[in-house]
């Protein structure tokens, strides 16, 4: 009967996709106020329900990556601007768009509000443009990180399945892509679109795709000769179902590692990018614009403190990242 | 090995073609020439010139033949070494990116000067005894500095030597002539972004031959570890970080952008970012055909290398 | 020229003031307008002149100072642009690198009052549709040629080409020369007449006031009939110094011309050096004392400038960022809204926030308290609920929700201006989302967008500007205002030499311009420089102008 047969692969295909992982779903609690929170200016009570989901989620990780002390300090360091971030609107802080008293130093009180870390040359509070600040870095580069992946892995599923035109189509493609230095690239996509998040999402896209589909194409490559694989072909699965439900969960694991170190790129991006004008735009906070606004106000010692703050949490966000990234290799490298 | 430098270079060609194509006609829609027009004019003259006049000044500017006419004569005007003009900068494109790319040839040189010993050493400290403490702290170290992005590090290091110590300038404009204090923070800059990657790097590949067999006959026959280190280990260690030095060279070019940007070194990096933004088209348009030609040659430079390097390798 | 005929509204003027109907700064600029010279018109108006504006005789620059030295190298920090064609520079800063090269017919000071340069002066018909002006003898090209009318009919004559793109065409004297030819706009044939080789008279088909400020405008340098751009590759002038190198984006160098006979007397310096820090970075230049003085520097950077060695220059002007509303759009054509936004703001309290030192604050009409026919109407004060009746009653009682285009062209106080009045007009309901550009695509939409903040640069003049920008069908109309009164009324003001006549006059073009809200000006900015001890007589101008004929190092 050809509609049973239709029937059967598709509920299989949806249930071993989406098995109940409560991982997954604190992720998903986490993380999907927190973007409609950033990119559509929700209100903040969407975020209420995140934060449980945070600390939740920052245990469970720890337990899972306990034996690996270098993932621990970065799952640390990562959860600590995640915390920051979905909480940011429930903590005592001041208004970070807010001009209060310019040039306060850190610890210090002017106009009768005490300065944490200091005030920036309109007057606003660092501590406060600092957490907020993550918000945008996290979610756009988190977002970008996984568009690229999205249209990476279905590239490269294509490429290393099919072959032969496909392949040679797309290898060409991303052999293009890769030879403009990252940077050229990006100046390129965003001066033609235009600085915005979205157009940061569509630049990083264009510079990272081409690289992730090189790896799941190799991945792929190799796992299409696995016996499992030559099974469905037998069966008469359609290529779209062996694809989705025979290739991808078998690439997964790699490429864990590999989305780690590129969040970590992609947050160099986007600050980098932000600081030249290219990206994201004020007036709300965010680290590159911090750096931007501030390198040409700051350039004595005693105002020095406008630009470390900002590029010190920058960096301890990447190396969480990164150690994360470390951590989760050597995880791998022991099973 | 002719047909493959054959078909990496028609490759090249290839690219090369398709990457301009598309920077062309980027760089043809009507809002671009409204921008080149606003900067070349000012915002409030554009406004004020009728379309009838609007339209005479494109063709003054020979911006309102079709792009596929003006991308065949700016391909046949490269082909024979002419590389356009800066509508920015006023000035022939070849002779200013040539000005520009020593500026840049002289940072890149300090921060491979300095950059190669310093990983090299590292890496094939840490590979010689994995695990151990000095391997440990190796890692975390590269690692460590990778993860501070450049801007962070120009910040940094432009805070405490520049501005704190006053060590050294806190800009390498050098309006008044070549200053080698003034390139100390830049080339410091790009160095430590980049150490850490390329002595993990060495490190693996080091750690890799120590397992090998006939290093560890070497030891067990009682020949002076030092010896074994320096005249086996070392020459088939440093086979893959010698490619992946090459192709720094690429990483180089995204790299100098922010560096020379913030440093206000006039450079490659900060010409192509200013005519990104102008926009300027021929000279983004040499500044990407540069960086493609240095990508695609560092990475053929890299492949002949590692085959030269590795007797295991033969071309088939 | 000489003085033996007075315009008979300078004696009408000089009987004002005698009377005591005109202060005697009002006056100086009545008489100078009218062709009397600076240093003539201050001993008439019983006015100490001014170290700045001292001439000797009739020279546009101060006197020379007895212990001035010569020699040395200016540094300035400044950016470096491109010197393509004087006709078509968009910026100030591009015609300070020629400005000691090429020079102008008639210079506005820092005083904000217009002397002659290039002329020894002028003479306007009783209508002021006929100008005289008389061009300065002895006048020489750097190739010995003798400047004489018909260059400057060469000049003037050039700007209306209407293929060029000059923005010259948009200044009232030049646009009264032109009319519509098929899709273009062209010269009135025999607008400019040469009367001998001294001589050049214009002939306008409208009156106009502002003629004498029209040619020390930006892009009106006078260049050699020989022109062809770009002019870096030919830097022929009149002034005391030559262009030697130019790298744009890196350095400009002029040197004093050898063997030239220059009109303007002694010139101190031997170079004037340009160099380009892109722009926020010239202070830091500065600071570590690669160059003597900068162009400018931003509010932003006031408490950095404060806090290094130097003295401080400021310049108050008419410099403004206008948050203009296009009055076809919706939800702008319901003067309603537009009132209920300007009402929700207080304009006092907004100056502070951006400008803590100098500054005005302003009355949303374009205006400013330096511009001598000013009248000073009160901004109404903030009304938050009166605000929120007009909004209810124009059909938004749950508030409204607008988006505000800025480009920061020059410079991020736009910003704070914007965010301010942001968060003054929350508490009328009016939630103000700020839609930041790229400066260069902020000037493909400035007149195109319902609701944008775009700058407008310091003139002489109130009149001029409210002539260039808010008349029916104007180019750089970009509010679409059309307010048949308006236009008389400034016709009017316009044809009104006498500034206290004409300040009377004012009040209802600025009373209808208030009500009409069609723009909200909260303050016209300060400009700030810097200069370091060695430099002597720099100081800074309305539109960043550099003279540095009588500047000199210790």
């Amino acid at each position: 009967m050809p509609v049973a047969d239709l029937e059967f692969p598709r509920s299989s295909m949806f249930e071993r996709l989406a098995k109940p992982k409560p991982m997954l779903i604190l992720f998903a609690i986490m993380w999907v106020p927190l973007t409609l929170y950033v990119m559509f200016g929700l209100d903040d009570v969407v975020l209420l329900p995140a934060i449980p989901a945070t600390i939740a989620l920052y245990f469970i990780c720890l337990w899972a990556f306990r034996e690996s002390t270098v993932a621990l300090v970065g799952l640390s360091l990562v959860f600590f601007w995640l915390i920051m971030a979905v909480s940011a609107p429930y903590l005592p802080l001041l208004d970070p768009n807010k001009p209060i008293a310019p040039f306060a130093t850190p610890w210090t009180e002017k106009k009768e509000t005490f300065f944490v870390l200091g005030s920036d040359f309109k007057g606003r509070d660092l501590l406060s443009r600092m957490i907020w600040g993550c918000q945008r870095v996290l979610i756009w580069g988190v977002s970008a990180t996984a568009v690229a992946y999205v249209v990476g892995t279905v590239f490269g599923l294509i490429a290393g399945y099919l072959s032969g035109w496909w392949d040679e189509v797309i290898s060409f493609i991303s052999n293009v892509f890769l030879s403009f230095p990252v940077m050229v690239l990006f100046i390129v996509v965003l001066n033609y679109l235009g600085p915005s998040g979205f157009n940061i999402v569509i630049a990083v896209t264009f510079a990272s795709a081409p690289a992730i589909m090189r790896i799941v194409r190799g991945l792929t490559l190799d796992i299409k000769t696995r016996d499992y694989v030559f099974a469905a072909q037998t069966r008469g699965e359609h290529p779209l179902y062996i694809m989705l439900v025979e290739l991808l969960p078998n690439v997964r694991g790699p490429l864990i590692v590999d989305a780690c170190l590129r969040l970590g790129y992609t947050t160099v991006a986007i600050t980098t990018l932000t600081f030249l004008g290219l990206g994201l735009q004020p007036p709300d906070p965010d680290w590159g614009l911090m750096i931007r606004e501030s390198a040409r106000v700051a350039m004595l010692w005693k105002f020095s403190y406008m630009l470390l703050v900002p590029a010190l949490s920058v960096s301890s966000l990447i190396l969480g990242f990164n150690l994360l990234a470390d951590g989760l290799r050597e995880i791998s490298l022991r099973d | 090995m002719t047909k493959f430098l054959l078909k990496r270079i028609l490759q090249m060609i290839l690219i090369m073609l398709t990457a301009s194509f598309i920077l062309f006609v980027i760089f043809d829609t009507p809002e671009f020439k409204k921008r080149l027009a606003v900067q070349e004019l000012g915002g409030f003259a554009v406004s004020a010139l009728t379309d009838a006049s609007y339209e005479s000044w494109l063709e003054k500017k020979g911006l309102n033949v079709p792009f596929y006419e003006r991308y065949s004569n700016w391909i046949g005007a490269v082909v024979k070494g002419d590389f356009g003009f800066s509508q920015e900068k006023n000035r022939e494109v070849g002779p200013l990116l040539w000005d520009k790319l020593k500026k840049t040839g002289i940072l890149a040189f300090w921060v491979f000067a300095l950059m190669i010993p310093l990983s090299l050493v590292l890496g094939v400290l840490a590979g010689m005894k994995e695990g151990s403490l000095q391997d440990r702290s190796v890692s975390f170290i590269s690692v460590f500095f990778t993860s501070i992005p450049e801007i962070a590090t120009a910040i940094l290091l432009t805070v405490f030597l520049a501005l704190g110590l006053g060590l050294v300038p806190a800009k390498s404009a050098m309006i008044s002539g070549f200053d080698w204090k003034a390139l100390v923070l830049p080339v410091l800059t790009l160095v430590i972004y980049d150490f850490g990657y390329v002595a993990r790097m060495t490190r693996a590949s080091m750690a890799e031959v120590m397992t090998s067999q006939y290093i560890r006959t070497a030891i067990l026959k009682g020949l002076p570890y030092r010896r074994v280190i320096m005249k086996h280990a070392l020459r088939n260690a440093l086979i893959a970080p010698f490619t992946i030095i090459v192709l720094q060279l690429n990483w180089l070019l995204s790299g100098v952008v922010v560096v020379e940007v913030f440093f206000e070194y006039d450079g490659f990096g900060k010409l192509l970012l200013e005519a990104a933004l102008f926009p300027d088209i021929e000279v983004v348009q040499a500044c990407t055909l540069v960086a493609v030609l240095v990508a695609v040659l560092s990475q053929i430079i890299s492949d002949i290398g590692y085959t030269f390097l590795n007797p295991r390798i033969r071309f088939s | 020229m000489s003085n033996n005929r007075l315009h008979p509204k300078v004696k009408e003027a000089q009987k004002m003031m005698d009377d005591g109907r005109m202060d005697r700064r009002a006056f100086l600029r009545v008489a100078t307008l009218l062709g009397v010279s600076a240093g003539s018109a201050y001993a008439m108006s019983g006015l100490v002149q001014p170290a700045d504006a001292a001439g000797h005789g009739n020279m546009p620059f101060a006197a020379d100072d007895p212990n001035a030295k010569a020699g040395g190298i200016l540094k300035v920090g400044m950016d470096i642009q491109k010197m393509d064609d004087p006709a078509t520079y968009s910026w100030s800063e591009m015609s300070n690198q020629t400005r000691h090269t090429l020079e102008f017919l008639t210079i506005t000071g820092t005083d904000n009052i217009t002397r002659p340069m290039l002329v020894d002066g002028w003479e306007a018909s009783d209508d002021l549709k006929t100008w005289t002006f008389t061009i300065r003898k002895g006048v020489k090209w750097h190739n010995g040629d003798e400047l004489t009318a018909e260059h400057v009919k060469f000049n003037i004559d050039r700007w209306m080409d209407p293929d060029l793109g000059s923005s010259n065409i948009g200044l009232s004297s030049i646009a009264a020369m032109l009319e519509d030819v098929g899709e273009k706009k062209a010269m009135v044939e025999g607008s400019v007449e040469v009367l001998d080789s001294h001589t050049i008279q214009l002939n306008l088909q409208k009156p106009v006031l502002s003629v004498p400020e029209d040619f020390s405008n930006y892009p009106t340098s006078i260049v050699h009939p020989s022109f062809k751009a770009p002019f870096s590759d030919n830097p022929l002038g009149t002034g005391a110094y030559e262009l030697v190198e130019l790298v744009v984006g890196e350095k400009c160098i002029l040197k004093k011309k050898a063997d030239h006979d220059y009109w303007g007397g002694q010139v101190y310096l031997d170079e004037i050096h340009y160099y380009d820090f892109s722009a926020e970075n010239s202070l830091i230049a500065f600071s570590g004392g690669e160059v003597d003085t900068i162009i400018e520097f931003g509010v932003e950077q006031l408490e950095f400038a404060k806090a290094i060695e130097g003295t401080i220059l400021t310049a108050r002007t008419s410099q403004t960022l206008t948050l203009r509303m296009q009055v076809d759009q919706a939800p702008f054509d319901d003067i309603r809204v537009r009132r209920a936004f300007s009402m929700a703001i207080d304009n006092a309290a907004v100056k502070p926030l951006v400008y803590p030192e100098g500054g005005d604050i302003g009355a949303n009409y374009h205006v400013a308290p330096i511009h001598p026919e000013h009248f000073d109407i009160p901004v109404p004060a903030r009304d938050v609920e009166g605000a929120k009746a007009l909004l209810a009653e124009a059909g938004y009682a749950d508030g409204i929700e607008l988006t505000i285009d800025i480009g920061n062209t020059d410079g991020p106080w736009h910003q704070t201006v914007v965010e301010a009045v942001r968060d003054q007009v929350k508490d009328a309901g009016i939630t103000l989302n700020i839609n930041v550009l790229p400066a260069s695509k902020y000037w493909e939409i400035w007149d195109k967008t319902p609701f944008g903040a775009t700058s407008w640069t310091h003139r002489p003049l109130g009149t001029m500007v409210l002539s260039l920008g808010y008349r029916t069908g104007v180019p750089w109309n970009e509010t679409h205002f059309s307010n048949a009164e308006f236009d008389a009324a400034l016709d009017e003001a316009e044809a009104t030499l006498d500034v206290e006549e004409r300040r009377a006059k004012m009040e209802k073009v600025q009373k209808i311009m208030q009500d009409a809200a069609i723009v909200c000006i909260p303050l016209f900015r300060p400009l700030y420089s810097i200069v370091n001890g060695s430099v002597n007589g720099v100081s800074m101008h309305p539109t960043k102008f550099h003279l540095f004929n009588k500047v000199w190092k210790a």
